[in-house]
């Protein structure tokens, strides 16, 4: 069985920085990713239990869509865009819990196309 | 089986968990275990890991998420994808390049399967620890011996068959959801008693240690581009045929972007762990590809406490990292193949696998065969697919309209703006610098080699194409046909 003394001696300072942080940047975030999608998944499916429905966008991304779509009418999924978008306005005002975090006068605020 | 209603309903994973690890271990592969450990310590050991590391966020996460997201929003596999962008006719044939390229791929793959089968059998019947093993000697009968490989081919090939005729939530899904942990699980046992061996914290330092000096070399980046790249499967129909089966309500950024390429990464991490503790722990030489699996490991195995069952845990783990990537590729074709023919699921199934398990006798049979297809597909073939596919949701779908419309719905994170430049100039430049590179680099050792693969990928394209053309007729997207256009 090895010593920790001779580890010290094969594996320099700057070879062990790069070993604990290869390990971070990549299991800790593949962790993270999984247990953040699986999460989110369960919450989702959760919210369509209970409510049958649920938003579609976050706040942030509502807002490109809106601009999007405005800013492209004559683009041949803008009518998608559109539709999509007044169904996820449609949602948030039928739903008690969102699933992206909505305030109450965001979504007050909100008007269809 | 799924025929039945295939035509009428389509497919959806069963679970988050399913789709993560289908994804997850149709990117691990041989490549991870075998070729990571080693050109991490050629290239500057940390530092290649580092740019390695950078590209992969950089380059093949977003690369990712726009392969699945085209797939998610059309709901079909690689042909009908084109279809819906470009319309009927002759794009289409785009389509089919990408899906010859994935029965190309296989067709050497499934031998390399063949390999993993008859090593983890064996590492079953206890035959490493037996007195007199020589692991050369072993590798050198089986590859020599036609019955052996193409027995083992065919075995390969009727098992990836056999899983595909139920589905991609009744076969891939159900099968993945316990292998790839398993190979986790197994390559971190591996692990953890290799570095309890003396000697084998020598194996970390070749493979950690930074030498700064290599991130000023030209190839380091190249090497760390092509993994990063080719490693992660990125443009290669798979995130799009995965992506084609996920249900509206789905992320697409977190699960099929980040996770699966930082997911594959960590297995290979996780290799580098396994291997080479144990290879510097008995004094032998790191090599790369099947020198290290075949030869070096199975010489290594023997002499631990309790070998037999670490040898099982390995080659067990490295069948499971093989299969799961033989069945996400071979996917592609059937997926496609299913739509686009009045076959079903079983008619699919068995013309694909059939096709793939003929195409793939010689590369079973000869290794110099095998070395010119994976020299021509992996060299040209993949950057020629990976290219089709971005080019496309870059160029003519648009990168802003389907981040907008279909990337950031229902998300787990928010996509911003910096994504639409990465998508549209950042990857094609680098996979047309790749191709160019690999030109230049390979022209003056193997003419013959380069130029028939340079040939043989153009033939494929202006052949797809006037195929595709004069099998459907050219037009404009129909009404079913949802995404042409561009920003």
């Amino acid at each position: 069985m090895i010593e920790m003394s001779d580890v010290v001696l094969v594996l320099s300072a700057t070879g062990w920085v790069t070993m604990v942080g290869t390990i971070v940047l990549l299991w800790g975030v593949a962790a993270w990713t999984l247990y953040r999608s699986l999460s989110d998944e369960d919450r989702k499916l959760e919210l369509i239990d209970e409510q049958g429905e649920i938003d579609t966008y976050s706040p942030g991304a509502l807002a490109e869509l809106r601009e999007w779509v405005q800013s492209n009418p004559e683009d041949p999924l803008a009518e998608e865009g559109k539709e999509r978008y007044n169904d996820c306005v449609g949602v948030l005002r039928r739903v008690d819990e969102t699933f992206y975090d909505w305030s109450e006068s965001e979504i007050e605020s909100l008007e269809k196309l | 089986m799924a025929d039945t209603d295939a035509r009428t309903v389509r497919e959806q994973w069963g679970s988050r968990f399913g789709f993560l690890m289908a994804m997850m271990g149709a990117m691990v592969g041989a490549g991870n275990i075998w070729r990571l450990p080693y050109i991490t310590g050629e290239n500057g050991g940390g530092a290649f890991l580092l740019a390695y590391i950078l590209l992969l966020f950089v380059i093949a996460v977003p690369g990712l998420m726009a392969e699945s997201v085209l797939g998610r929003f059309t709901n079909q596999g690689v042909i009908g994808s084109f279809r819906s962008v470009f319309g009927r006719g002759r794009a289409e044939g785009l389509g089919l390049v990408v899906v010859l390229v994935n029965v190309a791929l296989m067709s050497y793959y499934a031998p390399i399967i063949g390999w993993t089968i008859y090593y983890a059998a064996n590492s079953l019947l206890l035959r490493f620890s037996q007195p007199g093993f020589a692991s050369e000697a072993f590798w050198n009968a089986f590859s020599s011996s036609p019955a052996l490989t193409v027995g083992m081919h065919t075995l390969a090939m009727g098992l990836v068959g056999g899983v595909l005729l139920f589905g991609v939530k009744d076969g891939i899904e159900r099968v993945v959801k316990w292998m790839i942990p398993l190979l986790v699980l197994a390559l971190a046992a591996v692990a953890a008693v290799g570095l309890t061996l003396e000697g084998a914290m020598e194996g970390l330092a070749f493979a950690f240690t930074p030498e700064w000096a290599a991130l000023t070399r030209g190839s380091t980046w190249i090497t760390a581009l092509g993994q990063a790249l080719f490693s992660t499967g990125l443009g290669w129909g798979i995130a799009l045929t995965f992506g084609s089966y996920l249900s509206k309500n789905d992320d697409v950024p977190l699960g099929a972007g980040l996770f699966t390429a930082v997911g594959n990464t960590s297995v290979g991490l996780l290799a580098i762990f396994a291997v080479f503790p144990l290879v510097f722990a008995f004094g032998l030489e790191p090599s790369e590809g099947s020198q290290l699996t075949f030869v070096t490991l199975p010489q290594v195995f023997p002499q631990m406490p309790a070998g037999p069952f670490w040898a099982i845990a390995f080659f067990v783990g490295f069948l499971f990292a093989t299969i799961s990537t033989g069945l996400a590729v071979t996917e592609v074709a059937v997926t496609t193949v299913e739509e686009e023919t009045r076959l079903g699921r079983s008619g699919a199934v068995g013309a694909t696998v059939g096709v793939i398990w003929l195409l793939g006798v010689p590369s079973a049979i000869s290794s110099e065969v095998f070395g010119t297809m994976d020299f021509m597909f992996g060299n040209f073939g993949l950057p020629l697919a990976t290219l089709l596919i971005v080019l496309t949701v870059g160029w003519k779908v648009g990168p802003e309209r389907i981040r907008v419309l279909a990337l950031n719905r229902n998300s787990d994170v928010h996509i911003g703006r910096w994504w639409n430049p990465v998508i549209k100039y950042a990857i094609p430049a680098i996979m047309s610098f790749i191709i160019v590179y690999y030109v230049i680099t390979n022209v003056a050792s193997s003419f013959a080699r380069t130029a028939g693969g340079l040939a043989l990928m153009a033939g494929l394209l202006i052949v797809a194409v006037i195929a595709m053309e004069t099998l459907r007729g050219g037009g404009e997207p129909t009404e079913t046909d949802t995404i042409a256009g561009d920003d």
